[in-house]
């Protein structure tokens, strides 16, 4: 469904009025079509996502001394996962100005505000719809079904994705070329998630990252997810990290992004 | 002009392409530190410190197999974004010896952005200051030439980026874990065995690991260069071939 389709329905209230909630709710729905309608990319995510889990983790758990280590990486690789997925609205964003659409969005009777929280919401609700299936396998490799603790953790995932979103955001307003941008990106996206805890616990890190790994979102949202599903306990600072992390990169992003389309005008 | 000189034309339009940006450049060598000195410091730590050294070239493998598809994303933009592939083909250059000179490119390229990577794993594996040193930009180069070939394949066959992405992202993952970068073709099943030993990415690693011993590295390198010619031939009759239609 086309952007204009959807607000033209929405536009269709016999009182003319749209409340803002449903404004912000229009974009962000735009945004999640979008996903489903570029398969390559849920394609070539769940394989990298299979292949490292089935293959990679697999193997290494029998390598490793640390114990069980096939569930420390399978919990943490959904959370870089969620990170690595977010990421993916900055492309779209980017793609939309190079092409000349975002012109056309910005034309759309949808206040800058409304525009920017929902692309935001749109993000961090299309990641979770993409990792609920990961989320699953991995739920049910370990044997995860305290329904508390899996809210818990969807929760910390959600937040982190809607912080990452909004970081890809401001990258993809103020990276100005395509291949700079791409790559740019994929650093970001490597250097999040392997500078943190997700992935490897932070004994093992080397020493000079073991210094920035407990500070990034990343570690405050696996911290969070495995005290949730292994310790089924809710870590407090973890969670206080992560707010402060989306509310930090979701205010950066908006303001650049505002800047960028019209030189500081709020609306 | 001679061939030469026409190949060396086209070669130098894709090493200005590259320095076009020199910042990316700067963030292949940013992949390759993250790569080396978090992700295999990491394993180092958790299996054992010789198993630093073990995957230490792989993380220069990947930034070359980075910058090898690179080229081939180039040539699909010129396709597709820029509209440019119909004036290349209408330049004074023989369509064969044009694909073979973007082929050539895309090499030099990717040997350039991994130049200061295969300087560190040399140090490490103490071959800096030794004749070795060549073998290894050898390896690297014979590397990166399978994968731009097939990079320039799939940028032949994609029709739009997100496919392009894609292929890419499943080579990728075949190349870094279906291989023996981090572990033994023998703690595979049996039936995948075959898959993994006949990776370009093993040939590659074997062919580097060996360099330091006593042998020569030369085996392992005669053997890498079967595939790399492979790969680039089917890379170049990709390119004649989509510039027909």
């Amino acid at each position: 469904m086309s952007s204009s389709t959807i607000l033209a329905k929405t536009s269709s209230d016999p009182t003319g009025q749209v409340s803002t909630s449903g404004l912000v709710w229009e974009m962000a729905r735009r945004d999640i079509l979008t996903l489903f309608r570029t398969p390559w990319i849920i394609i070539s995510r769940s394989m990298a996502f299979v292949i490292q889990l089935f293959v990679f983790a697999y193997f290494i758990s029998g390598m490793v001394v640390y114990p069980n280590f096939f569930q420390y990486y399978a919990v943490g690789s959904v959370v870089a996962m969620v990170a690595s997925i977010s990421f993916i609205i900055g492309y779209d964003i980017f793609e939309e100005a190079e092409e000349g659409l975002l012109d056309y969005l910005l034309t759309l009777p949808v206040s800058r505000r409304q525009f920017i929280i929902g692309r935001a919401l749109g993000g961090a609700i299309r990641s979770m719809i993409y990792i609920i299936p990961m989320f699953v396998i991995v739920a049910v490799l370990e044997h995860f079904a305290n329904p508390l603790s899996i809210l818990a953790a969807v929760l910390d995932l959600f937040l982190l994705a809607f912080g990452v979103t909004g970081l890809s955001i401001t990258m993809a307003v103020t990276v100005r070329s395509a291949n700079r941008f791409d790559v740019t990106l994929a650093l970001l996206d490597l250097a999040v998630t392997r500078i943190s805890v997700a992935l490897y616990p932070l004994t093992y890190l080397p020493n000079y990252v073991r210094l920035i790994a407990p500070y990034s979102p990343v570690t405050f949202a696996s911290i969070s997810v495995h005290d949730a599903l292994i310790g089924t306990s809710l870590n407090a600072t973890s969670l206080a990290g992560l707010l402060a992390f989306v509310a930090i990169f979701l205010v950066l992003g908006a303001t650049i992004y505002f800047r960028r389309l019209e030189g500081g005008v709020y609306g | 002009m001679s061939s030469a000189g026409l190949v060396v034309r086209v070669v130098e339009r894709d090493i200005r392409i590259l320095f076009s940006d020199s910042f990316l450049v700067g963030i292949m060598f940013a992949n390759f530190c993250v790569d080396l000195f978090v992700t295999a410091a990491t394993f180092s730590n958790l299996i054992s410190s010789s198993y630093f050294l073990r995957i230490a070239p792989g993380s220069n493998f990947i930034t070359a197999m980075v910058a090898a598809f690179q080229s081939g994303r180039d040539v699909w933009r010129e396709k597709y974004i820029k509209d440019l592939a119909s004036y290349l083909f209408t330049l004074p250059v023989p369509r064969r010896l044009f694909a073979a000179s973007r082929i050539a490119g895309g090499v030099v390229r990717s040997v350039i952005a991994t130049f200061p990577g295969t300087l560190v794993i040399a140090y490490l594996y103490g071959i800096l200051f030794s004749p070795l040193l060549i073998e290894a930009y050898l390896i690297v180069g014979l590397f990166s030439l399978g994968i731009v070939g097939l990079s320039m394949a799939v940028s032949a066959f994609a029709s739009s980026i997100e496919v392009f992405a894609t292929v890419r992202s499943a080579i990728q993952l075949y190349l870094s874990f279906l291989s023996t970068i981090f572990y033994d073709a023998s703690v595979f099943p049996a039936v995948v065995q075959p898959i993994v030993e006949t990776n370009p990415m093993t040939w590659a690693m074997n062919a580097f690991r060996s360099l330091p011993g006593p042998g020569s590295a030369l085996n392992s390198i005669a053997i890498l260069t079967v595939p790399s010619l492979a790969f680039a031939a089917l890379g170049m009759i990709c390119y004649l071939w989509y510039a027909k239609l």
